[in-house]
Order: structure tokens, then C-alpha cells, then sequence
């Protein structure tokens, strides 16, 4: 990766070496098609991509309180109308498990809201409730859990990207770059969180972004503001003040996989071992 | 050199010029500008216009009923959560009223044990079934503690004083001679107990009502609305020459959920209107429109009605029965 502020002649030195490699690699024909790293068009002053908004003064990142959770799936709702996520119930941004132990059962049963009971309940593919499937049940634990893209520090997507379609922003969120994606849904294998999926119709891969045309402008994503118990918490951790920050500091926080090494930048208060 | 080893060269040293030109003219001019990736890509995405707009956009146009959803227990329920994303509203139309508020209510309060304890949750096979939620409870302000006032009084006291006080105006069974006053019989007790607790406070204020209402004193008011609520409604359906019933009732299915579909509502602590004089009507709703009489139901409900809206409204609720044979059964 070049930063534009270097001294030239440390690009330099980085292109030559980088263009001996490319030598090499050319005896291979195909290798020819993957872009060198360096020598690109030098950067213009401005320090942002955005209007209005310097995304190296941010540093954004997002909780989950899964004791305040209803499972009212607000937040996929208001989801899929401020991201043009495709109108069933199997494409999401951000979606909802939930983890119900029955007594007498080891382990937890898990469904959320595409499963067929619950479109069921819903009443279509368009809208978005879970069943009361357990009323009867003897239930001995259950909650539910918020999921979004955890914009990981080191994300797994980004490195398997052959067309550097889908990056990390400065501010700490991975986008996607529409016209950039090929479709090749390597980034949808490589995430641990399945957070990635493939929109057919537009033939490219989306996931979670934070609603970043939200976050630049100063207001919260749209699941945040549409949580109506609190439960999604967002902010910048730059600003020790800010709701996330405080979450962080006054619970006990953990993020999922953390053996992944992808480091998640969502954290999480009040889910179970079972989740990951 | 041999011949065959320059041209070699030559042939290798053309690839890679060709290669390096095509590289320049594919590779986007922004490719690289922040790293292994478009820069301009970024701009692109943080474009986007947002859908959700919070309810601070709203607050501006519906400061009474963002007024009064902001002090209490919804408050954390933002506007677009029930009524959807604002892009677009003034300009394209109007944001949806949720017509199935059985189904809205219980997505966040149907008992569920997967939900936290503090949630307030109810067992939608008892709790009213069948019944729309905001028959009972205000969304904006959803508890009932306050809403609907009780109504324990002495019916025969308050005949007493609706002869010596009332009976003037409103008729001497309730029922008013002048198209300008309200018919008082078989009106929900806890609604006239709301109403004139409100003139005798000044929370609202007529030139008659309120002197009246003064001189009242809670117990007589408590008697007042127990007599008016046990009187068979005499009053018949009019023809009203002001609008046209048939639209009148189209539009009338907006005003169904609190007042019920021909104007004899299931929840006391809000008015019936069926029956009484299409003048009355029209007037009360131009009071609400003007900002005379106030009520954030009402504010948000008659500020998209024209005159002529108004006009079919009376003259659909008074051309209805005031004492339909099967009475609502009113909940306590």
C-alpha cells in the first residue's frame, strides 16, 4: 500500500522492486492480470475521500447489548429500506439469532428470522416477526442476539478481494465498492461471520457498512436508530464520551471468533458461549 | 549479440511497454489514492441520501404529538419505526397510519420468554383479543394510568344538576335543541369527566363551557357524566345538506380505531359522535384544525383535512344511530 506522504524515492525503490517481482511473475502469463501495488496516480491534497468529513479523525465502532434485545427485528426492518437490501427474507444486512435451551436439552436451538416458522408468523417474505414457538415449551434460557459485519481490524474479505473491490476505510468500516466487484464471492467464503452475501440481481456482494452515508453525515446507522430498547449502541471510540466508548468501558465486553485474528470491531455484552 | 537474442529482447521489452500503457489506461484515476483500492469509491457510497430521517425531522411539522411522544413511555420508539422512513414525506405524501396495530404492538409485546423480564409483554389470547391496541392506549403515550378517568358517581345527583344547569343547552333528555351543542346522552362517562375536568382547569376553553365548569365541583362532575353515560341516546340520524355521507365514510375508516366505524367508539375516554348535528361536528374538527380546541390525537388527525373533508365527516357520524340496539360494551 503507498501513502502519498512518503518521500519519492522511497516509492521508488518500492515500485522497482515490486516491478522485478512483476517480471518474474510474467513468465506466467495470468500473473500478468493481477495489478502491481505502487505507482498509481499521486493523491491531490484532499485528505478525505468525502465532503465535509475527515475519516482520519474517526474511529467508529459498534455494541451489542443482548440483554436488552426483543427480537423485534426493527432493526432488520429499517435495514433493508435504507440499504436496498434485495425485499426477501434471505438477503440481510443485519439480522437476529435466537438461542433458546429447552429443559432436558444440551444444546441451544437456534433460528432466526428467515426461518420458515417465523416467515410464517410474518405472513410474508417482506416482513419480519418471530413466532411465539416456544410458548409452550418448557424453556430454561433463551435470548436473542444481534449480528451485523464487524468491520474487523485485519478482515479476512478484504485480503481475498482479487479486485480490490472491497477495502477498509480509514475510519475503521470495510465497504464495497459496486463497480469495482466482479461477483466472485471469494470475500462471502472468507468471512468467518457469514456477514457477506451476493445480490443476484445486482451482481455484486454487500454486507453491513454502517450505513457509512450515515455515520459521515453525523447521524447513527439505521438499526441504531430503530432499536427501540437500546440494544444497538454506536460511536466513535476517538471521542471517550461517546455511547460506544462508555459501552466499552463500563461492561465487560467480548467480540466474536476473536481466534479468527480478524480482530471484530463489534462488541458484545450478555450472549453465551454457544455464540460465535 | 546474436540476431535471435536481440529480438527476444526487443519482443520482451515491447510486452512491457504495452503492458505499462495498459495498466495507465485501465487502471482508474483514483485506484491507489488511499491504498489498494478506488478512492473515489468512498465518496460514492457516503453519497447516499438517507431514508431514515430521526425524529428530530419530525418534530418541526408535529411539535404537539412529538411533544407528547417525547414524555413518555415510547419515547425510545422512534416515528419512523411504526410509520416507516421519511424520505420523500412532505413532498410525496404522507407517511402510513398503521392499520394493524394488533399486529405492529405485539411484535415488540408479545409475551415471549426468549425477551428480557422489563420488556412489558401481554399474552395476546387474553389481553382484549381481537381488539385493536389503540381502541385502548394512545401510541404516542401509550399507558393508560390517567387516560381514562374512572367514573363512580350518584346518577340521580346529576340529574339533579343537569336539570338546573345543563338542561338549557343540551336538552332536557341530553339531546340538544340547537345544532351548535353537543348531545350529552349515552356519551362515555370517563370522556365527560376528561372534558370538563379540562374546561374547569382551563386546560381548554369555551365562552359558555368554561364559566360553567368552574362552578362545578368534582363530585358534581363525577355525577354529571355517570347520568349522561346511563341515558338512552333519543337523537336521530340526520341528513346533513353540509357534505356527502358516502365520502364522508371513506374517510371515516382514518377516525374508526378510536371512535369506532360508525362513531360509537370501545374506548370511554374517547368521544362518540354518531348521531350528533353535522354543525357541531364541523365545528368541533375546525376547532381542532385551528388549534381551538387541543388534543395531539386530533392536532395529527384534522391537519390534513380540507373544508370539505370536514363537511362529508359530519355528515357521515351524524346520519348514524346515536343508541345502536347492540350497545358497545364498554371496557372498564
Amino acid at each position: 500500500m503507498t501513502n502519498p506522504s512518503d518521500p519519492s524515492g522511497k516509492a521508488r525503490r518500492e515500485f522497482l522492486r515490486r516491478l522485478g517481482g512483476v517480471a518474474v511473475a510474467c513468465t506466467g502469463a495470468a500473473a500478468c492480470s493481477v495489478a502491481p501495488q505502487s505507482g498509481g496516480p499521486v493523491a491531490g491534497p484532499d485528505p478525505s475521500p468525502v465532503k465535509d468529513y475527515d475519516w482520519t479523525k474517526h474511529h467508529w465502532a459498534f455494541g451489542v447489548d443482548a440483554t436488552k434485545c426483543i427480537g423485534c427485528l426493527r432493526c432488520v426492518e429499517a435495514c433493508k429500506t435504507e440499504n436496498d437490501v434485495p425485499g426477501d427474507a434471505h438477503h440481510f444486512n443485519t439480522w437476529i439469532e435466537r438461542y433458546v435451551y429447552l429443559e432436558g436439552e444440551t444444546k441451544a436451538r437456534i433460528d432466526s428470522h428467515h426461518d420458515p416458522v417465523n416467515i410464517a408468523a410474518s405472513g410474508s417474505e417482506k416482513e419480519f416477526r418471530f413466532a411465539n414457538r416456544y410458548q409452550d415449551a418448557k424453556v430454561e434460557k433463551a435470548f436473542f442476539v444481534p449480528k451485523l459485519c464487524n468491520q474487523c481490524t485485519h478482515p479476512a474479505c478484504v485480503q481475498v478481494c482479487p479486485t480490490g473491490a472491497t477495502y477498509k476505510s480509514k475510519d475503521g468500516v470495510v465497504l464495497i465498492d459496486d463497480k469495482y466487484c466482479i461477483g466472485c464471492q471469494y470475500c462471502v467464503q472468507a468471512c468467518p461471520y457469514g456477514a457477506r452475501y451476493f445480490n443476484p440481481t445486482k451482481g455484486v456482494t454487500q454486507k453491513c457498512y454502517w450505513c457509512y452515508h450515515r455515520i459521515t453525515k453525523g447521524l447513527r446507522p439505521a438499526c441504531v436508530e430503530a432499536c427501540p430498547v437500546g440494544a444497538r449502541i454506536f460511536g466513535d471510540r476517538n471521542d471517550k464520551q461517546s455511547p460506544i466508548s462508555l459501552f466499552i468501558r463500563n461492561n465487560r465486553v467480548q467480540v466474536l471468533r476473536p481466534e479468527s485474528g480478524n480482530e471484530p470491531n463489534v462488541f458484545y455484552v450478555g450472549i453465551d458461549k454457544e455464540v460465535s | 549479440m546474436p540476431r535471435h537474442i536481440s529480438r527476444l529482447l526487443l519482443l520482451f521489452v515491447g510486452a512491457g511497454i504495452l503492458a505499462l500503457v495498459a495498466r495507465w489506461y485501465f487502471t482508474a484515476d483514483t485506484f491507489y489514492q488511499f491504498g489498494h483500492f478506488r478512492g473515489k469509491a468512498v465518496g460514492e457510497i457516503a453519497a447516499k441520501e438517507p431514508a431514515y430521517q430521526t425524529a428530530r425531522y419530525c418534530e418541526d411539522c408535529h411539535t404537539e404529538r412529538h411533544a407528547q411522544w417525547s414524555a413518555n413511555n415510547h419515547k425510545s420508539v422512534n416515528c419512523e419505526v411504526c410509520h416507516g422512513a421519511a424520505k420523500g414525506h412532505p413532498e410525496n405524501g404522507k407517511l402510513p397510519i398503521p392499520a394493524d396495530t394488533r399486529k405492529l404492538c405485539t411484535l415488540c409485546h408479545e409475551r415471549m420468554a426468549e425477551r428480557p423480564r422489563p420488556q412489558p409483554q401481554i399474552d395476546p389470547a387474553q389481553h382484549s383479543p381481537g381488539q385493536q391496541c389503540i381502541v385502548c392506549h394512545n401510541p404516542h403515550a401509550p399507558k393508560l394510568a390517567g387516560v381514562v378517568a374512572k367514573v363512580a358517581g350518584d346518577a340521580a345527583a346529576g340529574a339533579k344538576t343537569h336539570a338546573a344547569r345543563c338542561a338549557d343547552c343540551h336538552g332536557a333528555a341530553g339531546v340538544s335543541p340547537n345544532d351548535s351543542w353537543p348531545n350529552l346522552a349515552g356519551q362515555h362517562g370517563a370522556y365527560l369527566v376528561g372534558i370538563l375536568a379540562a374546561y374547569k382547569s382551563g386546560a381548554q376553553t369555551d365562552a359558555m363551557m368554561s364559566p360553567i365548569a368552574q362552578g362545578l365541583s368534582d363530585a358534581e362532575i363525577q355525577n354529571l357524566a355517570t347520568y349522561y353515560a346511563g341515558l338512552r341516546c333519543e337523537a336521530k340520524p340526520r341528513k346533513s345538506r353540509l357534505g356527502d355521507p358516502a365520502a364522508g365514510k371513506a374517510l371515516a375508516k382514518n377516525c374508526a380505531a378510536c371512535h369506532g366505524d360508525a362513531g360509537i367508539g370501545g374506548n370511554p375516554a374517547w368521544p362518540n359522535i354518531a348521531g350528533q348535528a353535522p354543525e357541531y361536528l364541523v365545528n368541533s374538527l375546525k376547532a381542532f384544525r385551528a388549534g381551538l380546541r387541543k388534543d395531539p390525537m386530533m392536532a395529527g388527525v384534522v391537519r390534513g383535512l380540507s373544508d370539505t373533508d370536514i363537511a362529508n365527516l359530519a355528515a357521515f357520524y351524524s346520519a348514524q344511530n346515536c343508541a345502536p340496539a347492540a350497545k358497545v360494551k364498554e371496557t372498564p
